[in-house]
């Protein structure tokens, strides 16, 4: 982190999404401008073990002590979005798709550990499809980072500053040819994962409101997709990491995908979610020990 | 591989077994549950050796296929058979090895010298199977009945939705990989590059030795008849290549599909049990021993991520079973190889000849070698008779048993059989 | 399965109404229950000439704890009310002069028989009479016994017994079994014993104890009875039957505490399985393997002779007379698998001995068995074993159920006591022939068909 961090502006109790999307929403048009300079944060935020187990079991991931990598996420998301949704963020937030996810745990975070969190934006980056920017999330436990994210958003049609750099949206992975499992992903996954992440985004929920985004279908959310394959390897994970993921075309509902693992080094793996029938990637990913 | 560490301890011998016929699904044995089968088996096994009243050292039994409420299946049925009340049971479940791992800890406390006396077996229906309630149904109950006032009964109620009247059903697949078996046992046979017409001539082979075998009587004492079914009912007598030839695969894809309903096993219901004692216990109540139980091995692969075919385990176990006992894959005067599919079984015999698998999978010098292939399933197989997942075991155990009594003292026979979740169940037995 | 007639013709009203017409009355009869005394009354003992028996007959009564009463007056007097059994020792006949005693003793006792009652003849074989005058006297005693059974009313049994001289000893088997419940539906029989050494006395209750016992055909019917009733006399029982009845048969061993035995008794190697199943089950403590055998298995395939194909002819015969003759033979083969004193019982039929429209292949190999027993009696006899048949005639079970009402009501009634008998009735006379103290009794065929008009 940069020595000037600028001060962040503490909130007491995580924003309603549902609210969020709806400023969002209506403050959609006439954005523009760079990124501000605003974090968020939360302090002592304690994991509520009823949502931690809806969300364990809605995304196949074992229920334990320790969280899973994705899960902070859940914490970090709504204050992102509070970022994304005030008028002083540059891109309207509809339209707005997460192209890239990092996440790193730097040492298992157990359930019971009160979490300090921050989240801001950073490197307006363009890309040739348009702009793209990163949404960064740091946690901390007694005072020291134990977990941080970049959820890299991309935005069609919009424009970086000038001089904005390159956007990077890649997750370079090796052959993977070897299909490990077979997932039968209901038409109700995308309002299952709603219900417990509270990302109400209606392309998610249904297929007529996703038609009226421009879907065929409901498509299931990239979060969602990656903590399953996180549970496909729950197990086989070692304890600091960083699971890299690229959001490829959208996975739509309901759908039969294959999740495709490779061994890479000793506890490292490099993953891909494809359709099972036409070979669609709708997620690449590597998996690495810290 | 440690060689020739086996403490010193006495082996347990095989008296003899009992089995119902094997259904098909939804057929003769549609409206029987699996306490029903076992028991019907149990009984058999009372009735052949006259073990009425006895307390045995214990019953140990399964069930892959098992409702909530036979959470205690096997004391249950024997509660309900002619056995002393007072005979403990137990239950185990190892997929399609449930029956060979019942048997292997049977004999192991017999060989330890902990009991005198005990039955292994296994059942499986797929017709009576397991339905549950809905995952979401099922939370919305159970909170219901948690709640303790009508306020929280309402909110609980408030969950429902008709969507969840839906039962979930049982699917032949691994939890971890989504994949039916056959979809995985295809895998394995497009590595091995198993062709259909061997596939095919397996199945044949299976269906006319098991003919045979009951054409000469052969189970006449292993099988007792149940609800009007007194031979496997799978069973094609005249079953041939031709025919085989006619069905359309059914795993796998595209040009190299090979595996058909003909060459793999159909679900089935049924039920086996086997006694097995210490030479003195079976002397005393002046019944025979048909065979011993020499060792047994368990092995594990890892399907999902490692690379390696879900049935494929058996290969790993048998080198470090024959090593412990100084023996050669050639050893063996029968060989009982679990046709889960008849492409498993040529896999397995391949992986076992290959020099290089056997080098870089197993860390051999050399390949185990090929096996004699008319000392193979010389009495047919689950192909022809059918395949109750945990009763496979005992059947496979019983019948082998017999056919080394019948060759004479000092002949040897090997058990390989392949289960769900990548592991694999080997054994050794002797006259 | 009820007899509903006999249940009706002995209810109050019943009685009224079956008397008035003239209809037939069957009694209830008096059937074996362990724990019971031999016979529900007094026993009253006379003789025709100077007989022999008298104490023979007396003992065997007093060790059974039945009171000897005087013998019935002409006028009726009897010092101990109605005799449940009248016993005439017929052993002092010279002349056909000499019935006239036999006539003054049984024509008072009879009249006040018992329900239920017994009456049994003892005489020598006519064929070791010193004279025709002896013969014709002893051979009359047959014709007499029969028609006293056809006289005899609720459900009272009258039966011959020919003792030759020497076979004193052996009596005592025979005559506690014509007086009991064992023999309710055994009447108008004759038996010829034969002089034999008995083990010392037996377990009343318990007679085969001890005794391992082949049945076969023991998954239903008059198999399941017989390896009942052999059970709880003491019997081990290896129940037999084709794997086809397993389930039965299993049902079967599982009740009685036997073992089931799934065999095809006509496949080529059935003797050699039987023989070394009994080696490798039941052999130990020097002596044999098996003790009792019981050929009971059977089928029918009933066709007019005309329309009968090979199949149903050979089948039959197959089952029932050659498997009985294979086994039979391979056991006395085998070394040390047949015990010295063994039993062997073979169930023939009425069919065999009367024959029946429809089943020439049936009965001939019913009257076949018959023949074999006769023929096999004297080398069985050497071993101090015996061999016997049993005939049944109108045995109530799952098959005569399914029979018309029509047809299976007349069949039931055509005999002196009017009603069909049970499988049990059948497996009581086999399991005396199989008791030890049974040796006398040898190369026989005894009906157990209440004494069936038909072939009588």
């Amino acid at each position: 982190m940069a020595a000037a961090k600028p001060e962040s502006k503490v909130l007491e109790t995580a924003p309603n999404l549902g609210l969020l999307y709806a400023k969002a929403t209506a403050t959609a048009f006439g954005r523009g401008g760079d990124l501000p300079g605003t974090r968020l944060a939360r302090h002592g935020v304690v994991v509520d073990p009823g949502h931690f187990s809806a969300y364990a079991r809605v995304c196949r991931l074992p229920l334990g002590d320790v969280l899973p990598a994705t899960y902070p996420h859940m914490l970090t998301f709504p204050l992102q979005m509070a970022l994304m949704s005030d008028r002083s963020f540059p891109l309207a937030m509809p339209g707005l798709v997460h192209a890239r996810n990092r996440i790193t745990v730097l040492r298992p975070i157990r359930t019971d550990e009160p979490l300090d969190l921050e989240v801001w934006a950073e490197n307006f980056a363009q890309h040739r499809s348009g702009a793209a920017v990163d949404l960064r999330a740091t946690v901390s436990s007694g005072g020291t980072e134990v977990w941080r994210s970049t959820s890299t958003y991309l935005a069609r049609g919009a424009t970086a500053p000038d001089g904005a750099p390159e956007a990077d949206i890649q997750v370079p992975v090796g052959e993977l040819e070897r299909v490990a499992a077979t997932w039968r992903i209901p038409d109700d996954a995308g309002r299952r994962y709603a219900k417990v992440s509270g990302d109400v985004n209606p392309i998610h929920l249904s297929g007529l409101t996703a038609k009226a985004f421009g879907f065929k279908r409901a498509i299931a959310h990239g979060m969602w997709v990656k903590a399953r394959v996180l549970g496909a390897l729950a197990g086989r994970l070692p304890d600091a990491l960083t699971v890299d993921v690229a959001f490829r075309k959208p996975l739509l509902l309901p759908s039969t995908v294959a999740l495709a693992t490779a061994a890479v080094g000793a506890d490292g793996w490099d993953v891909a979610v494809r359709n099972s029938k036409g070979g669609t990637e709708h997620l690449v990913g590597t998996i690495r020990p810290l | 591989m440690a060689s020739n560490t086996k403490p010193t301890t006495r082996k347990a011998a095989i008296v003899g077994g009992n089995r119902i016929p094997f259904a098909r699904s939804n057929s003769k044995y549609a409206q029987a549950s699996n306490q029903d089968m076992l028991t019907a088996t149990l009984d058999g096994l009372v009735a052949r050796f006259g073990l009425q009243g006895k307390v045995l050292g214990e019953v140990v039994a399964g069930a892959v296929l098992k409702h909530s409420r036979d959470f205690n299946l096997t004391r249950e049925s024997v509660l309900g058979s002619k056995l002393s009340a007072t005979t403990p049971a137990y239950d185990v479940q190892q997929a399609c090895g449930t029956g060979l791992e019942a048997a292997i800890l049977v004999a192991n406390k017999i060989a330890l010298g902990q009991i005198e006396s005990g039955i292994a077996g296994g059942v499986d229906t797929t017709s009576d199977a397991p339905l549950a309630v809905n995952d979401d149904l099922r939370r919305v109950l159970i909170s219901l009945n948690n709640a303790k006032t009508m306020q929280d009964r309402l909110r609980a109620l408030g969950g429902f939705r008709p969507g969840m009247l839906a039962p979930e059903i049982p699917r032949n697949a691994e939890p971890r990989t989504g994949l039916a078996m056959g979809d995985h046992a295809a895998i394995t046979a497009k590595e091995w590059e198993i062709g259909r017409e061997e596939q095919d001539e397996l199945t044949v082979r299976s269906h006319h030795n098991l003919a045979a075998a009951y054409d000469r009587g052969f189970f006449d004492d292993l099988l007792t008849p149940y609800l009007g079914l007194s031979r496997d009912q799978n069973l094609r007598p005249d079953s041939s290549i031709e025919k085989l030839a006619k069905l359309n695969p059914v795993f796998g894809k595209g040009e190299g599909a090979t595996m058909t309903a003909g060459n793999s096993t159909p679900l089935s219901d049924g039920a086996s049990a086997v006694l097995l004692a210490s030479d003195e216990w079976a002397e005393a109540q002046g019944l025979p021993v048909l065979a011993h139980f020499v060792d047994g091995q368990t092995a594990a692969v890892d399907y999902v991520h490692g690379g390696e075919g879900l049935l494929m385990a058996p290969v790993y176990a048998m080198p470090v079973m024959l090593a412990r006992n100084g023996l050669t894959l050639q050893d063996f005067d029968f060989y009982e190889i679990h046709e889960a599919f008849a492409s498993t079984v040529l896999a397995t015999m391949k992986a076992w000849e290959d020099p290089a698998f056997c080098k870089e999978k197993l860390g051999l010098d050399a390949p185990l070698g090929s096996i004699d292939r008319s000392k193979l399933n010389v009495n047919g197989s689950s192909l022809a008779a059918g395949h109750p997942f945990a009763a496979t075991g005992g059947r496979i155990v019983a019948s082998l048993a017999k056919m080394l009594h019948e060759a004479g003292p000092g002949k040897r026979g090997l058990i390989s059989i392949c289960a769900a979740g990548g592991q694999g169940v080997v054994a050794i037995l002797e006259s | 399965m009820s007899d509903w007639y006999r249940d009706f013709a002995n209810s109050g009203f019943g009685t009224t109404i079956t008397k008035q017409l003239g209809l037939p009355r069957p009694g209830v009869l008096r059937r074996y229950e362990p724990g019971g005394p031999l016979l529900p009354g007094t026993a009253v003992i006379g003789s025709a000439g100077e007989g022999r028996l008298r104490d023979t007959v007396s003992a065997v009564l007093k060790d059974a704890g039945v009171t000897v009463q005087s013998p019935v007056t002409a006028d009726g007097a009897s010092d101990g009310g109605k005799p449940a059994a009248v016993i005439l020792d017929a052993t002092g006949l010279s002349t056909p002069g000499d019935l006239t005693a036999a006539h003054d003793f049984l024509a008072p006792a009879l009249k006040r028989l018992r329900p239920s009652g017994r009456v049994i003849l003892l005489a020598d074989p006519p064929s070791d009479a010193a004279s025709p005058a002896q013969a014709a006297a002893r051979q009359a005693l047959d014709g007499l016994v029969r028609s006293i059974g056809k006289e005899l009313r609720e459900g009272s049994t009258a039966n011959l017994l020919y003792v030759p001289a020497g076979a004193e000893g052996a009596l005592a088997s025979p005559l506690r079994f014509f007086l009991s419940g064992r023999s309710a539906y055994v009447d108008g029989q004759v038996v010829t014993l034969s002089a034999a050494t008995l083990p010392a006395a037996e377990d009343d209750e318990k007679p085969l104890a001890g005794k391992v016992a082949v049945v076969t055909g023991a998954a239903r019917g008059i198999g399941a009875a017989i390896a009942k009733v052999m059970a709880r006399d003491g019997a081990h029982v290896v129940a037999v039957d084709v794997p086809a009845s397993g389930q039965s048969l299993a049902e079967v061993a599982n009740e009685i505490g036997g073992t089931a035995f799934q065999l095809d008794i006509t496949a080529d190697d059935a003797p050699q399985r039987l023989v070394e199943h009994l080696r490798e089950r039941h052999s130990g403590g020097g002596q044999g393997c098996v003790d009792i055998v019981v050929h009971n298995a059977g089928i029918t395939r009933d066709k007019l002779l005309v329309n009968m194909d090979a199949a149903r002819w050979n089948s039959v015969m197959a089952v029932n007379l050659q498997a009985q003759l294979d086994i039979t033979q391979a056991l006395l083969d085998a070394d040390g698998v047949l015990n010295d004193d063994a039993r062997i019982v073979c169930v023939s039929s009425q069919s065999g001995i009367a024959g029946n429209r429809g089943q020439t292949n049936y009965a001939a190999s019913k009257a076949g068995v018959i023949g074999m027993v006769r023929a096999w009696a004297p080398v069985f006899a050497e071993r101090r074993a015996t061999i016997n048949a049993v005939a049944p005639g109108f045995i109530v079970t799952e098959m005569t159920a399914k029979m018309p009402l029509g047809t299976r009501e007349v069949g039931s009634r055509l005999n002196s006591l009017q009603q069909g008998g049970l499988p049990v009735d059948v497996a009581e006379t086999i399991a005396w022939l199989s008791q030890p103290g049974s040796g006398g009794v040898n190369g026989q065929t005894v009906r157990v068909c209440g004494q069936s008009l038909l072939g009588a």
